[in-house]
């Protein structure tokens, strides 16, 4: 069995906030100048990454399924005449770098995740699996627009970030405990978020041949 | 700005049990034999496909349009050519699969966009993507997914390899895709560091380029049975800008330094990122001669083309195959004056050396790299 601490936990749910009004709420966290080009889940993942203790020498796991949404369909409308910014901001992982760029943080090790179903249980797989004592895991979706239906981007707009580590410390919010068993199924991102988010317990499979418990402490 | 190598002696590195990839010159013996002879797969195809635009290097699979097709066109190649991929057992609890890409089914989109044909849907979402190469590949769910642009490959590397130290994984498939459309020829373009001058790596010139090509390639890793090693595996990440390194050159010796370490007095040949862009390739040549004194560094991307997140696997597979075989390919495309002394432009034998560095880098100052050893 794995088994983690979360020290530290940031949840951003903007609901039926406009992107203009969650933009304009995040963009005071940032170097002045530095969110035009930002992309919403940039500036969310941005924003609860830096409540979150990073000394860049720790592994730093960042999850999400479809990554920079919005992006991408201004990017592909944008043909026969590519845009060169939002091309390089659609590629995974731009939304977990662009506020570490405006910030000049480097990172050892960063693990991108994306994918569906098995997305949750493998980042924190990743992260329970990184040698140092401490590891950091953010993730998040942006909400699309006409590429919603044809299921290549998200349909709602979160973000997170937690510090993980090896041993329980003073005050620890929670731990987790992941471990190897015969099963199948998974644990959805938005599903994932909303246990974090609303501080609420999980315990059952994760992803397939995973098992998973969440227990806020 | 420090960073360490996941192994620090040969009791904790993986095997490498199984390897191939698939370029525009065939398979990896195929492609290795013709890098020796020094060919070219890069030609000039217009950058938007049947939609025209200026001609750029291109090196796609023989028979493949850069246009996508619905279902992907490339599948069958992989499936006639990756046998092993397609054995029964692999996504099980024990034997998991680690699916990496920086383009993923990206080109159906495109093509959707551009014509409206919903056929292509299917395929361009990133999970309903890897969810249909899931079943048509045979494989159980646990599979991961990890995508962090053209060092995406090394992640899966470094991922299973902590899987298979960690006990939680008797053997892992490591599974790289990345076929070019014009969504990322249009975007390179873009960025115009894809144009009508042909790449050559590390030459001494006035203005870089790169090349683009098709690639995909598998790896099986596992604790105590192949003939290499895995010995080291490093990263780094600058974090200094989108597109650009450091001007110091110290995100490429942060990520080598501690593979310099871990090579221990071993005789290596080096296998550069090498895509043909002139800074990059001056600041690489230069942490290369720092950390590894008198190694020939080579880069193959000025045939093949930057095959993009899967480069790392594609060159895994082809610098296992060139130790396999004897000799290593020199750096196609190039011509002298180069950037370093030590950069070679024509193949070389390699059985005095004991194993070989490769590594790679991406978008936001990404680097990444392994020591791959005879084990």
């Amino acid at each position: 069995m794995l088994e983690r601490f979360i020290q530290e936990l940031r949840t951003d749910d903007p609901g039926a906030e406009t992107p203009a009004v969650t933009r304009e709420r995040l963009k005071g966290r940032f170097a002045p100048g530095t969110t035009r080009r930002m992309t919403l889940l940039g500036m969310l993942v941005g924003a609860v990454l830096g409540d979150v203790t990073l000394s860049g020498e720790e592994t730093l796991v960042y999850a999400s399924t479809f990554g920079e949404g919005r992006a991408l369909e201004d990017y592909l409308a944008s043909f026969p005449a590519a845009s060169p910014t939002l091309f390089q901001t659609s590629v995974h992982p731009s939304g977990v770098q662009q506020g570490l760029i405006g910030r000049q943080r480097s990172v050892k090790e960063l693990f991108p995740h994306a994918g569906g179903g098995q997305l949750v249980v493998q980042a924190l797989l990743t992260a329970m699996l990184a040698p140092g004592p401490d590891a950091v895991l953010t993730g998040g979706e942006e909400r699309g627009t006409w590429l919603m239906e044809t299921g290549a981007v998200s349909d709602r707009t979160f973000a997170y970030a937690m510090r993980l580590s090896r041993e329980p410390g003073p005050r620890p919010l929670g731990r987790l405990e992941l471990t190897q068993e015969v099963s199948t199924g998974s644990l959805a991102h938005p599903a994932w978020f909303e246990r974090l988010h609303g501080r609420q317990p999980f315990d059952g499979t994760a992803g397939d041949g995973w098992r998973l418990k969440l227990i806020w402490l | 700005m420090q960073t360490r190598a996941v192994y620090s002696s040969r009791r904790d590195a993986v095997r490498l049990a199984a390897w191939g990839c698939l370029t525009a010159l065939g398979d990896a013996a195929g492609t290795c034999a013709a890098l020796v002879r020094g060919e070219r797969a890069l030609r000039a195809v217009p950058v938007l496909g049947r939609e025209g635009g200026d001609p750029v290097p291109l090196a796609l699979l023989p028979d493949r349009a850069l246009d996508e097709t619905a279902p992907p066109s490339w599948l069958a190649t992989v499936k006639s050519r990756f046998a092993l991929v397609r054995e029964p057992g692999w996504g099980g609890p024990r034997r998991p699969v680690f699916v990496t890409s920086s383009n993923f089914g990206v080109g159906c989109l495109y093509a959707h966009r551009r014509g409206g044909d919903p056929a292509f849907l299917p395929f361009g979402a990133l999970p309903r993507c890897v969810e249909w190469l899931r079943r048509e590949l045979g494989w159980g769910g646990n599979v991961a997914v990890c995508s962090h642009a053209c060092v995406s490959a090394h992640l899966g590397l470094l991922q299973a390899s902590r899987l298979i130290q960690a006990g939680l994984a008797d053997e892992a498939l490591v599974f790289s895709f990345d076929f070019v459309s014009p969504f990322v020829s249009g975007g390179f373009h873009a960025l115009k560091i894809l144009n009508a001058d042909f790449p050559a790596p590390y030459q001494a010139r006035a203005a870089g380029s790169i090349g683009l090509g098709d690639g995909s390639a598998f790896a099986v890793l596992t604790r105590d049975h192949g003939d290499f090693a895995i010995l080291a595996q490093s990263l780094h990440n600058e974090m200094h800008h989108s597109t650009a390194n450091r001007p110091d050159g110290a995100g490429f010796t942060a990520c080598l330094a501690p593979v310099a370490e871990a090579a221990d007095g071993r005789r290596l040949w080096l296998k550069g990122h090498g895509t043909g862009t002139i800074e990059a390739g001056r600041l690489e040549a230069g942490a290369c001669v720092r950390l590894f004194p008198g190694a020939p560094l080579v880069g193959w991307k000025g045939s093949l083309g930057h095959t993009l997140g899967s480069c790392g696997l594609v060159e895994l597979a082809l610098a296992a195959e060139a130790m396999h075989a004897g000799r290593t390919p020199g750096t196609v495309g190039s011509v002298a004056p180069v950037v370093a002394e030590t950069v070679a432009i024509e193949s070389f034998a390699n059985g005095g050396y004991d194993g070989v560095v490769c590594a790679s880098n991406a978008f936001g100052g990404a680097h990444a790299a392994f020591l791959l050893s005879h084990a």
